[in-house]
């Protein structure tokens, strides 16, 4: 109870947008878990190819480090790229479901919250630039340093955002330490240190690792050099099999500090076991390669990190009393049919790309199957056809709905 | 309400400027540039021209580095200076626009994954698959475009939404067309700047180079005039009273409109040179074009932003977060009416009773007086979305104060400066068109003007002289 009246509850249910949510609110809940998990992915991908390629144009020794430490600078940016788009989505299920909390986070780190995109922007531009002018004769490294030192900062302040949106109990005295209101936003509130190494660090060395091994599958198929894939393939298995057991380690330390804290403990079980499960996999899978298996496990790895995330954050309100199931909504049907409508269509045109992509550059000409041709057709005959339904749409709000 | 942040250095409604320019600049270059690079592409296919692939891969570099993913990420620091400087706001659009946000968010990836398939795949896949990715480029940041105009448009012209809370309503509202209009033609002057960039790097000799820049430059020339005519003929007229009222009022800071027209000006004078002598076309003049328009963008969104003052969300919600009107059709009350009966203190999330406030002498310009500070948690919550009301962010460089409608400075021009004075002013500023009425009760009023009344001495010693301190 605050000196004002207004339980913690109470503030939270006050904080909640008037206006409701737009759709059953457990189903943004489910977009917000689905769509982290491509996230994360992404990031952590750009996080482990540029700590590879510092490494490999830091070391002088070893030729076909640095001829993956290219590819590893290539594919930084891009999979930043994907990163910040792909983090648009759970950024908007978080608001719409979880308002009071991230709103808060972001006035109470306001300086570190609009730091944020500058931070980024730096560390891509310089990844960029580290691949384009410097990766080919292994000049520029500390714009490759800087990148990387930058874009983990990036995720430090996502994490500190996080950390404090979940920690409602501590929002009243860090904006008004001793009675005064602190409108500068510029302390870190909250942090927990083995939850950042298991969601950043160690999940950048897996991501890494199944993408290379991926990397040595997609790559044999056009016929590059079998011995250069499977040393790729293997420094993918052998990163995997060092990097799991110390992921289990700290998700056991990340449930052994917040569960407490929120009282679910047990999350460690899941954790424990992802990490376990993962040193058994590459452990395994010495000798053998996996490509498309690799990803997908490791997929439905993070879809396990991403349900534990949001157990601990529902774990944290229900103390409070603030529930997801109980979010006022009102179904707003226009709306979630324009959201229905372009998710097919755009799911059909990202199909297409993504296979033009794959098959580009699966053989040595590159070449576009027939069928793949095909589903372009089709896509691009339905991203025009959006239009006329948008317009459609548009007309009926003008003339039906006036 | 949510804890409040001033800004450090310079107020947080500038961070949303300066992020929201640049993303309007980069973000509308990215939709034209499709469309221009698509129609270069198509030539190339249909008349066999090789060399037309030079600029189309130059620019298509250019495009995926910078563009691209600087305009999603401008977009989403849109989204942290929006949610650090005023919560509620974007609250409201969240809540009503969440599936269109989400619709969109399909658009720039189609975008993203479509610029990476569009680079990496020149001269692997064949000219008419390649034709296709340009034609997906140029749908998808169209499709961009066409969403976030409905969203935008609706903080100024809420239209039906108002009466029915339909969120169709207040997509396709009374602005939407008019401003797709308006930016589907500036968006073609914004390309040109960046065509004639890219083909003033090609080698002097390559013999494309010069028709490439007469393209850039007729094209921009089109959307320009087009542009311009949208905004007199089909924008303005679309506009509510309540914003043209508020077009020649101090909202709108000088030199804001010199800054548009010699904008518009410098930019029409720099096509019209590359049309008649592209040969004499350097990068530099490009690059200088594109510095002009982001000044003439910084001028124009702002404009357009301070039309709908006092309110984020026109008729609806306050520059202050407060819903000042009644919702029925999505059972939301309104929230001044009530706190002007309970007072703000203790009412409301992260405002505190006034049992809570202790004095920090330092908050408060030397005074230890507990209704200063008091006052200074009224000032963050009434007057802080929109005004310095501290020293914190008033940053000066070279002497010159980069502060945003401060509020001490407001007042020392008015010749204000003793607690009655400003007691008083405040409690009809509502007269002016671009204010809210003061919300809470007179205590908290007094101790509002007592607050600004430090802080307008402090600022300025002689107005203390005045003031008999």
């Amino acid at each position: 109870m605050t000196e004002q009246g207004l339980t913690i509850g109470d503030m939270l249910k006050m904080m909640r947008d008037p206006l409701g949510a737009p759709f059953f609110p457990p189903a943004l809940q489910a977009l917000l878990v689905a769509t982290w998990v491509l996230h994360i992915f992404f990031v952590t991908l750009a996080l482990g190819a540029s700590l590879f390629s510092i490494y490999a144009f830091w070391q002088q020794r070893d030729e076909r480090a640095r001829q993956l430490g290219r590819l590893s600078a290539r594919l930084t940016p891009n999979a930043l790229g994907l990163g910040i788009v792909t983090g648009i989505a759970p950024l908007l299920f978080v608001q719409t479901i979880y308002d009071p909390l991230w709103y808060t986070a972001n006035a109470l780190t306001g300086f570190w919250s609009v730091s944020f995109i500058f931070v980024v922007m730096g560390g891509y531009s310089l990844a960029y630039f580290f691949y384009l002018k410097g990766s080919q004769d292994r000049r520029l490294l500390f714009t490759a340093v800087i990148s990387f030192v930058l874009l983990f900062f990036a995720g430090w302040i996502m994490h500190v955002l996080h950390g404090v949106s979940i920690r409602p109990e501590g929002w009243m005295t860090w904006y008004m330490p001793d009675g005064v209101i602190d409108t500068r936003g510029v302390t870190f509130h909250a942090y927990n240190i083995p939850r950042l190494l298991f969601l950043l660090p160690l999940q950048a060395g897996l991501s890494l690792a199944v993408v290379l091994q991926f990397s040595a599958w997609y790559l044999r198929r056009r016929g590059d050099e079998p011995a250069f894939l499977d040393w790729v393939a293997e420094l993918g298995r052998r990163l995997g099999v060092i990097v799991s057991p110390l992921y289990a380690l700290a998700g056991l330390g990340w449930a052994l500090t917040e569960g407490p804290e929120f009282g679910v403990t047990l999350v460690a079980l899941p954790l424990v076991a992802l990490g376990a499960g993962l040193s058994g996999y590459f452990l395994w899978l010495k000798g053998k390669q996996h490509g498309p298996q690799a990803v997908l496990i490791w997929l439905a790895g993070l879809l396990v990190v991403a349900i534990v995330r949001e157990v601990i954050r529902v774990a944290s309100l229900a103390r409070f009393g603030y529930s997801v199931a109980n979010y006022p909504y009102t179904i707003d049907w226009g709306s979630v049919i324009v959201f229905a409508v372009t998710t097919v269509v755009g799911l059909a045109i990202i199909t297409y790309l993504a296979l033009v992509i794959y098959q580009a550059y699966a053989t040595r000409e590159g070449h576009i199957s027939p069928r793949v041709e095909r589903l372009g057709k089709v896509a691009v005959g339905m991203l025009g056809a959006w239009f006329g339904f948008f317009l459609l749409v548009g007309l009926y709000t003008l003339i039906v709905l006036n | 309400m949510y804890p409040f942040w001033e800004g450090v250095l310079i107020h947080s409604t500038l961070y949303v400027a300066i992020t929201s320019a640049f993303h309007v600049l980069v973000s509308h270059l990215t939709v034209a540039a499709a469309w221009f690079n698509l129609y270069i592409e198509r030539r190339a296919v249909m008349e066999n021209r090789e060399e037309l692939y030079q600029y189309l891969k130059r620019s298509a570099l250019g495009l995926l580095v910078f563009a691209y993913v600087f305009g999603a990420l401008a977009g989403v620091g849109i989204w942290q200076t929006t949610t650090a400087a005023n919560p509620r706001g974007i609250s409201t659009l969240i809540h009503n626009f969440v599936f269109f946000w989400g619709a969109e968010w399909y658009m720039f990836l189609i975008d993203v994954i479509g610029i990476i398939a569009y680079y990496y795949t020149f001269g692997r896949v064949s000219k008419q698959t390649h034709l296709r990715l340009a034609w997906i480029l140029a749908l998808g940041s169209t499709g961009t475009l066409s969403i976030i105009v409905g969203i935008l448009s609706f903080k100024l012209t809420p239209g039906l939404w108002l009466q029915t809370g339909n969120s169709l309503n207040g997509f396709f509202n009374p602005t939407f067309w008019p401003q797709i209009g308006l930016r589907f033609f500036f968006m073609f002057v914004i390309t040109a700047a960046w065509a004639l960039f890219v083909a003033a790097g090609l080698p002097k000799g390559f013999f494309e180079r010069a028709k490439i820049i007469r393209y850039g430059a007729g094209i921009g020339i089109l959307g320009l005039i087009g542009g311009v005519l949208t905004w007199l003929l089909i924008y303005q007229p679309a506009l509510p009273q309540h914003a043209w009222a508020i077009l020649p009022s101090r909202a709108i800071p000088q030199p804001t409109f010199p800054i548009i027209y010699f904008g518009l000006i410098a930019t029409a004078a720099g096509l019209l040179f590359a049309f008649l002598a592209p040969d004499r076309q350097r990068r530099v003049f490009a690059l200088g074009a594109m510095v002009v328009m982001y000044g003439a963008i910084f001028g124009a969104e702002r404009t357009r932003e301070v039309l709908r003052k006092p309110d984020v969300i026109a008729g609806y919600i306050s520059s202050n977060q407060l819903v000042f009107n009644d919702l029925p059709a999505r059972n939301v009350s309104s929230e001044e009416q009530r706190l002007n009966e309970t007072g703000m203190l203790g009412s409301l999330p992260f405002v505190p009773a006034a049992s809570q406030i202790a004095v920090n002498p330092r908050m408060t310009f030397g005074s230890s007086d507990p209704e200063v500070a008091v006052g200074r948690v009224i000032a963050i919550q009434q007057c802080g979305s929109c005004h310095s009301i501290s020293p914190q962010t008033e940053l000066s460089v070279a002497g010159v104060a980069l502060d945003l409608r401060s509020q001490a400075k407001l007042l020392q021009m008015r010749n204000l400066s003793t607690v009655d004075e400003i007691d008083a002013y405040l409690g009809g500023i509502q007269g002016f068109p671009y204010m809210h009425p003061f919300v809470g009760t007179l205590e908290e009023r007094r101790a509002l003007a007592k607050y600004l009344a430090e802080f307008t001495q402090l600022s300025a010693p002689q107005t203390a002289a005045q003031a008999g301190k």
